[in-house]
């Protein structure tokens, strides 16, 4: 098996036996991006001095330093996460030569542990989207079908683990936008706890909803990634200050006694035949393996997604309120006078997805609509909040799917914003309550498409979750056999 | 409901070009029709105390970044300031 199709805790332990270098990772890695990013285009920007990030770390190695297990493991980033010296664009033409002056603190830990960064990643235009088609810099493809999406938004990021065009990636969450493409690239996505993750540094859309988490092969990866990420940062007021085990070295595999709630407005009508069987297949391995299952209703779950649209337009329409051609980003050529300026670099930087949500926000929060629209928004939201809370007095984990369906061709829905909102009923609940949330690889569907499975667990209960993850793996006979998807 | 984008669209300070006027009016109203049926708020909405925030100090950190590092991903710099229009006659 080529390196670039193990994961990162083969790779992990690869180095750590000397049985390769960090080089020798990463010079597969990139001779692999090379054959297949024409075919995918899961980045925006590949980094130049991958392989001096790689030499630094066999130089630690050889001078016998302590080193982070995941130090020599490649890793990509959302367009969206600030890598200082490194272009960060959102994939908008508003941020297209944007190089942040300073690191994310994510980005800041995983330098720190010698991750070797390969690139960022395509996503959505400031992460909006579901399939990464309101990208403005390029089309990312599904590694399993080019013709077909890779999800959205952090597309790319899905992609490239998928291609074996990096090892580990992040990603960000507002609505789904780690686990979706996580599901539709078959990999593993996870959204961790709001407030478990800094967002220092990760371009705001939707402040109060999103989260930075790890994409990867396994949930092993994906737990050692999410180790190093997650904790308190000074610079993120809303992190809380909590200790966090080392997930990965604590996955037990075991589900005897563990409780399984399965609601059933998340099977409803929508929700694709194909992907409902796999994850009730997935849902009857764990209850052969000790977990107990019952069937639970969520009601509140129908108000779901027209809540996550109007909080999210309200706080985007207000966080891009900064792009206005004065202080960084793009600036229209032509206007007359300062309004003008700000009215033309906006409407020329951004693209018709953002400018409908912006102006969404803006109206929902206008004089007049604010209490029919963002106030029951937000009021919806807190029954969803006290119904998962209520369901979890009785569950320890909920399983459901990722996303309705597999993957759809490009182009499909280009034209249908709302009927891509509709999809997203079931990832954002996750992130209107906060919770946690996983989507592991399901099957595949007769046309050979990944589907998605995911489960949601009570805030900072991700060692629950992952640990279910892990143990659904396990008895599925794993999710990387190894050997590359095209 | 019908609404008014060009009203909404100057609050967000955007230019929505005359002919794709009738195209984000039409998406905009599927999209606030589907909010309609949401449940009447019956209480105040409540601040989220189960992630309260912990502020850091309120002090200015100097040397952070150097002027030119501020100013590097500026559209237009003058004599080390950023540059607007002029909006005083």
């Amino acid at each position: 098996m080529n390196l670039y199709e193990k994961t990162a805790t083969e790779l992990s332990d690869m180095l750590r036996r000397k049985e390769c270098s960090a080089a020798e990772i990463s010079q597969e890695v990139l001779e692999r991006t090379e054959t297949s990013e024409e075919r995918i285009g899961a980045y925006i920007t590949r980094c130049e001095d991958v392989m001096q990030q790689a030499e630094a770390v066999d130089k630690a190695i050889a001078e016998g330093r302590a080193l982070h297990p995941l130090a020599g493991i490649p890793i990509a980033l959302k367009d969206n996460i600030s890598t200082k010296g490194i272009r960060t664009t959102c994939a908008s033409r508003m941020l297209e030569n944007y190089v942040p002056p300073y690191d994310a603190a994510v980005t800041e830990k995983v330098r720190r542990a010698g991750m070797v960064i390969t690139g960022k990643t395509n996503m959505d235009e400031f992460a909006m989207g579901a399939s990464t088609e309101t990208s403005y810099m390029k089309v990312t493809h599904n590694p399993h079908n080019p013709e077909y999406v890779p999800g959205g938004s952090s597309g790319g990021s899905a992609a490239a683990v998928a291609a074996g065009e990096t090892i580990l990636s992040l990603g960000s969450d507002t609505g789904g936008s780690i686990r979706q493409p996580a599901a539709l690239c078959g990999i593993v996505g996870l959204k961790p706890t709001y407030g478990s993750v800094s967002r220092y540094g990760l371009v705001a859309y939707a402040s109060s909803l999103e989260q930075i988490g790890p994409m990867g092969k396994t949930v092993r990866d994906t737990a050692m990634l999410y180790s190093l990420i997650c904790g308190r940062d000074q610079m993120d007021a809303t992190t809380v200050r909590r200790e966090y085990p080392d997930f990965a070295s604590a996955l037990s595999g075991k589900v005897q006694g563990l409780r399984i709630g399965v609601p059933r407005e998340y099977f409803g009508d929508g929700i694709c035949p194909e992907v409902s069987v796999a994850v009730w297949e997935g849902i009857r391995l764990l209850e052969q393996a000790g977990a107990s299952v019952r069937e639970i209703s969520l009601p509140d779950t129908e108000y779901a997604v027209s809540a996550y649209y109007i909080i999210a337009s309200a706080e985007a329409s207000s966080n891009l309120a900064r792009y206005d051609g004065v202080r960084y980003g793009f600036r229209a050529k032509h206007y007359k006078g300062l309004t003008d300026m700000y009215e033309r670099t906006r409407s020329e930087g951004f693209g018709d997805e953002v400018k409908r949500r912006v102006m969404l926000g803006t109206f929902v929060l206008s004089s007049g609509y604010y209490d029919a629209y963002y106030k029951k928004a937000r009021a919806a939201q807190q029954r969803i909040k006290r119904e998962l809370a209520d369901a979890f007095r009785e569950c320890d984990i909920l399983i459901t799917p990722t996303y309705p369906t597999p993957a759809f061709p490009l182009g499909e829905k280009s034209d249908d914003p709302l009927k891509l909102y509709m999809s997203d009923i079931c990832t954002v609940t996750a992130n209107l309550s906060g919770l946690p949330a996983i989507s592991v690889p399901c099957g595949k569907t007769a046309s050979g498409l990944p589907m998605g499975m995911q489960m949601m667990a009570p805030a900072f209960s991700e060692q629950v979750l992952l640990n279910a993850a892990y143990a659904y793996e396990t008895l599925c006979g794993g999710f990387w056999s190894g050997g590359t998807v095209i | 409901m019908r609404m008014d984008i060009q009203h909404i669209a100057k609050l967000a300070r955007l230019h929505i070009e005359a002919e794709a006027l009738s195209v984000f009016e039409k998406e905009m109203e599927t999209i606030v029709k589907m909010a309609e049926h949401l449940p009447e708020a019956e209480d105040a909405l409540l601040p989220d105390r189960e992630t309260p925030m912990q502020l850091r100090r309120d002090e200015a950190e100097d040397g952070k970044f150097t002027r030119e590092e501020m100013l590097m991903n500026a559209p237009e710099v003058q004599l080390g300031c950023l540059a607007v229009p002029k909006t005083v006659g």
